[in-house]
């Protein structure tokens, strides 16, 4: 039996890609999380092979997963291991799926922890986890204190500032109730949340920024087959990548990797061979080709220079906004003549050679050009927020936009406090408890209060 | 010399709300008790206001009353103005306030005291403690007699080198017109225990026949009162008054013949009084170093920080039935008294008043609160606990909770057993002394409903319901009582139960309830229940997904509130821990892990460094 009722999840493989990666969840609700992701009931130390839903039922992934009956589990209490594929992207979709499944985010060393817990181990053993622990959270600490230093530090100030008066503003009216105070204003409150809300929502805005930081540009290379997709990436990467024949059913369906231009990194994807003729992608419901083709930053549309009517499908052509794309058109070593890019909205267009290198330089400062204009505008330092953060901004305002239902029905101030409370909660797991002092330094800095 | 000689199990220096609550609980526990005072006369004094209860605070009485306290029912019987606050901001927060008569609660609580069987009072005046190797075994006093006990609850107030101002003028002493407790100080610093100073102050009060009470607004009672003890549960002998018992103890019935409070404000000409003789107020002239409470500021302060606001309520409030004695609430100052004439006089109804007393600032020691373990027992001197004023809190109620709290384990400790530790989400009481302990303070400590993460918990109606199992634990009520709340408790989870799985026209009572309001349909006899329970089970069935959510959070807490730290855990040789951080927490010597956790500065990590240590240290013992 666990003696914790709290469930944790992480990833367990390093941040990057790799071939897999592992994400790892332990606690008494993991049981029913296979029930409710993957359908099935979990058969204890079986590795199956299932698609990943998330709480729409989208398919994030197809996984391979094994559930571990405690006490038979690296953790000693129920437990669950999910291998998806390498890709940094999708293994951070699967964990904040896992914390809006109520999952809580693991500590460093949490899971060496436990499975110290759960078990009697000696002293020396026991220094060797805390040793752990303690190795880990100083990087862990390291990171988030230079993040609050930063931009993300001062913006949430502001918002927890803005909200500590909000409640300050409520709770007066509770705690003070028989004090010579201006009528109560829950407008002023109302007003407040929204700011905050606005404030949330800015930095929700970064959480993509924060991505790209982190994980690259997400750069899709498309195009009809055999307009030198593959190879353009092989020369753009300047090794020659083994293109790997992905197993049916258990790898990944595209190829990626990344580079470094100038002060960006890209994350190139190849849609290779799987890049469907038009009308296909109905026949493959929503594709991943489709699926990624939607989260892209920018687009490298393939063109065969010696191909003049090019097949395309309308509906990549959707979003394919100027500012994202380049079209690259490829094989000008060989004879033929220029495509037609009717389909195309006007776009930067670049003549290359995959094979020979001509033009490749061309390319490199286009897509650095394209890169420049992507910091998103949120002032004059860059603010990127991970997946912890978006997960922690995302439950304080479900609990701002409660709070905010109940003004609207005139509820009781309790009842809103309580909510503006689980925001302030949720705003301070990502700079730190906020102290309930802070709460009543505004009230007092801001009502007269003392009969 | 020893005048007694015999070895008290407890004893409590000083019979303030603090003080009589340690020495009842104590002596009810069969403890023999010896409580000391500076003077038998000014037993259970409301030095302030004549008032018990408000936001927050009318919950901790009520909680009192859960634990076996006497201010509940000593409320209600001298109580002469009942008013429930907060009826509109949700049923958690309603608070029972109440205007006491403020000698006949003295005399109702030291004829309690004289009554007590197990008690013994002494007028003297403490002036020491005495120790023998890190543990205090007795106290000197005054009188030269000396009383030993085997622990001792000191609840000194504002009598520690207590220093009244009124504009330039001093006096020593707690309480105007008492003494000052001077050298009891000395002791405490020897035992290496912290002083540091907090002030406080209290304003005029007025002869009520100068007062012109028809420029004055009224505010009456509550036509219902709402109670502080729980009459339905306490046995019936706990009601007694003058009409209904042999003994000619003191009291009415409750709630009978109300007396009002009458309110009135400063004028522009206050303002300008205060403002033109600010450098004459000993706050503002620097003669002064106590931190004062920022919730109940001086006139002066009110005028000087809320400049743009053109007036001030005032309160008047009558301090009893057979006194002509009257509170100014919110009028509080260290101006001298001639300004303080000036000032009052400048007040609609008030400007021919008498003034009786001046307000006046006091100045005192007080103990930083993080030199005590949970049990309130200083970390420093064993046996000896702290309740009250002393330990930064301001406030009869936080006071009396405190008290209660250290009688119980000041007999817990000689008897070896665990001590009464209640936790953070079962009570403000809990919050309270988790928040001094854990927190300590820079400014006279008052509870507040915010403090409190759990208080949709706190309504004031379960406080019996919520403590139970300490009562239970500590036999701190009678049998008959314990088996009345046990009876109450089944009774409301029936209903609650009832309420929650039976329909009407297809529909679960509780949603309809939660829908469509309280006076929606209810299963049938429920319009028999008595309201005490009857409330209860509403209220569990409106907030139920508050409660469940709450719930939740508290189960998560009570993880680490459940491991306890070895005290003598030497955190420097910790593997893994922060050097600041073994630091910090071999001064502070947490109790339990959830304690450690609350503590600035601690983070995760080294909760979890401490778990798997403790953890492993405790699989370590259990083997063969």
């Amino acid at each position: 039996m666990s003696r914790y009722l709290d469930t944790i999840a992480a990833l367990a493989t390093p941040v990057g890609t790799s071939a897999i990666a592992l994400v790892r969840v332990s606690g008494p609700d993991s049981a029913q999380l296979v029930t409710d992701i993957f359908g099935e009931a979990p058969a204890p130390r079986l590795a199956r092979h299932a698609d990943y839903r998330d709480r729409q039922g989208l398919v994030l992934d197809d996984v391979l997963f094994t559930f571990f009956a405690g006490p038979a589990s690296y953790t000693g209490e129920d437990s669950l291991e999910i291998s998806c594929h390498g890709n940094p992207y999708i293994a951070q979709r699967l964990v904040e799926d896992l914390l809006s499944r109520g999952c809580r985010s693991a500590e460093p060393g949490e899971f060496t922890q436990r499975a110290f817990l759960q078990g009697q181990i000696d002293l020396a053993q026991a220094e060797a986890v805390m040793d752990l622990i303690h190795a880990r959270s100083e990087r862990a600490l390291a990171a988030a204190n230079r993040q609050l230093r930063g931009a993300l530090g001062q913006q949430m100030t502001g918002l927890i500032d803005e909200l500590l008066i909000a409640l300050a503003r409520v709770e007066a009216y509770i705690d003070f109730p028989d004090e010579d105070l201006p009528a109560e204003d829950r407008k002023i409150v109302e007003n407040q949340i929204a700011n905050v809300l606005r404030g949330t929502d800015r930095l929700l805005a970064t959480r993509h920024y924060g991505e790209v930081l982190r994980h690259g540009i997400k750069t899709v290379i498309i195009g009809e087959p055999n307009a030198g997709k593959s190879s353009l990436l092989n020369r753009l990467v300047g090794k020659e990548r083994a293109i790997v024949s992905p197993e049916p059913g258990t790898t990944r369906d595209f190829i990626e990797e990344v580079i470094n231009l100038g002060p960006h990194c890209f994350r190139l994807i190849d849609t290779a061979g799987l890049n469907p003729k038009p009308g296909a992608i109905e026949e493959l419901g929503m594709g991943k080709t489709y699926e990624i083709a939607a989260e892209a930053d920018f687009f490298l549309v393939v063109l065969d220079a010696t191909s003049p009517t090019p097949l395309f499908d309308i509906r990549l052509s959707d979003l394919l906004s100027p500012d994202r794309v380049i079209v690259v058109v490829n094989k000008i070593d060989q004879p033929g003549s220029p495509s037609t890019l009717e389909f195309l909205p006007p776009a930067r267009s670049v003549a290359v050679s995959a094979k020979t290198g001509l033009g490749l330089e061309d390319l490199r400062s286009a897509l650095i050009g394209l890169a420049d204009g992507l910091a998103p505008h949120t002032g004059d330092d860059a603010i990127a927020i991970n997946a912890r953060h978006a997960h922690a901004l995302n439950q304080a305002k479900a609990d701002l936009a409660s709070a905010q239902l109940k003004l609207g029905e005139n509820a009781a101030s309790e009842l809103v406090a309580s909510d503006l409370r689980g925001a302030l909660a949720a705003l301070g797991e990502i700079s730190g408890r906020i102290d309930n002092e802070r709460m009543l330094d505004a009230l007092f800095a801001n009502f007269c209060i003392g009969k | 010399m020893v005048y007694n000689s015999k070895l008290f199990d407890v004893i409590v220096c000083g019979a303030g709300h603090a003080g009589v609550e340690a020495a009842l609980a104590a002596s009810r526990m069969g403890a023999s008790t010896l409580l000391l005072t500076g003077n038998i006369d000014t037993i259970a004094q409301m030095s302030c206001n004549p008032a018990i209860g408000g936001q927050a605070k009318g919950q901790m009485v009520r909680e009192i009353d859960a634990l076996g306290g006497e201010m509940a029912i000593n409320t209600d019987v001298t109580g002469i103005q009942f008013r429930l606050l907060n009826e509109s901001k949700g049923a958690a927060v309603q608070s029972p306030r109440a205007q006491c008569d403020k000698k006949a609660y003295q005399f109702r609580l030291k004829h309690t005291l004289e009554l007590q069987a197990n008690l013994q009072i002494f007028q003297a005046t403490v002036t020491g403690l005495i120790f023998t190797s890190g543990k205090v075994i007795g106290c000197r006093t005054n009188l030269d007699l000396d009383f030993m006990g085997k622990t001792v609850v000191v609840t000194t107030g504002t009598f520690l080198r207590g220093l009244m101002h009124i504009g330039q003028n001093k006096n020593e002493g707690g309480r105007l017109g008492d003494f000052s407790a001077k050298t009891l100080s000395n002791s405490f610093l020897e035992a290496g225990i912290e002083l540091q100073r907090l002030k406080t102050g209290t304003p005029p009060r007025l002869l009520g026949r100068s007062l012109d009470f028809g420029k004055m607004q009224e505010q009456k009672g509550d036509t219902q009162p709402t109670l502080f003890a729980f009459h339905d549960t306490r046995d019936p002998q706990d009601l007694f008054h003058v009409e209904q018992t042999g003994e000619r103890r003191l009291g009415w019935k409750p709630g009978f013949e109300q007396v009002s409070c009458w309110m009135t404000h400063t004028t522009a000409e206050t303002a300008d009084i205060v403002r033109r003789n600010l450098n004459k107020s000993a706050m503002y002239s620097g003669e002064i170093e106590g931190v004062g409470p920022r919730y109940c500021p001086s006139i002066e302060d009110k005028f000087v920080r809320f400049a743009d606001k053109p007036r001030h309520l005032l309160f008047l409030e009558p301090e009893g039935r057979s006194t002509n004695e009257f509170y100014v609430n919110g009028l509080s100052t260290s101006l001298p008294f001639d300004v303080q004439v000036e000032m009052v006089h400048s007040i609609p109804g008030l400007e021919k008043s008498v003034l009786l007393r001046p307000a006046y600032a006091v100045e005192y020691d007080f103990a930083p609160p993080t030199q005590l373990y949970p049990s309130l027992e200083s970390k420093k001197v064993e046996n000896l606990f702290f309740a009250g004023q002393i330990n930064g809190t301001s406030g009869y109620e936080e006071a009396a909770a405190q008290g209660l709290v250290a009688g119980i384990n000041a007999v817990q400790k000689g008897r070896a057993g665990e001590p009464l530790i209640i936790k953070r989400h079962e009570s403000y009481i809990g919050v309270l002394i988790d928040d001094l302990v854990t927190k300590g303070t820079n400014e006279p400590y008052r509870m507040f409903t915010s403090r409190a993460e759990h208080r949709l918990l706190f309504n004031h109606g379960s406080a019996e319901l919520r403590l139970l199992h300490h009562a239970r634990a500590l036999n701190l009520l009678s049998p008959q009582r314990i088996a009345r709340v046990e009876a109450k408790k089944n009774s409301i989870n029936t209903w609650i139960k009832r309420i929650e799985t039976e329909r009407v026209a297809g529909h679960i009572f509780g949603d309809r309830i939660r829908s469509q309001g309280v006076d929606s349909p209810t299963p049938n006899s429920f319009d028999l229940v008595p309201p005490e329970v009857r409330q209860e089970v509403l209220y569990n069935v409106l907030y139920k997904g508050y409660i469940e959510r709450e719930r939740r959070h508290v189960l998560k807490l009570e993880q680490t509130e459940k491991i306890k730290i070895p005290a003598d855990l030497d955190y420097s040789s910790v593997r893994g821990l922060r050097r600041e951080c073994a630091q910090k927490l071999a001064a502070f010597k947490p109790y339990t892990l959830g304690q450690a956790s609350r503590i600035s500065g601690i983070n995760p990590a080294d909760i979890s460094v401490l778990l798997v240590l403790i953890e492993s240290t405790r699989a370590g013992q259990g083997r063969p």
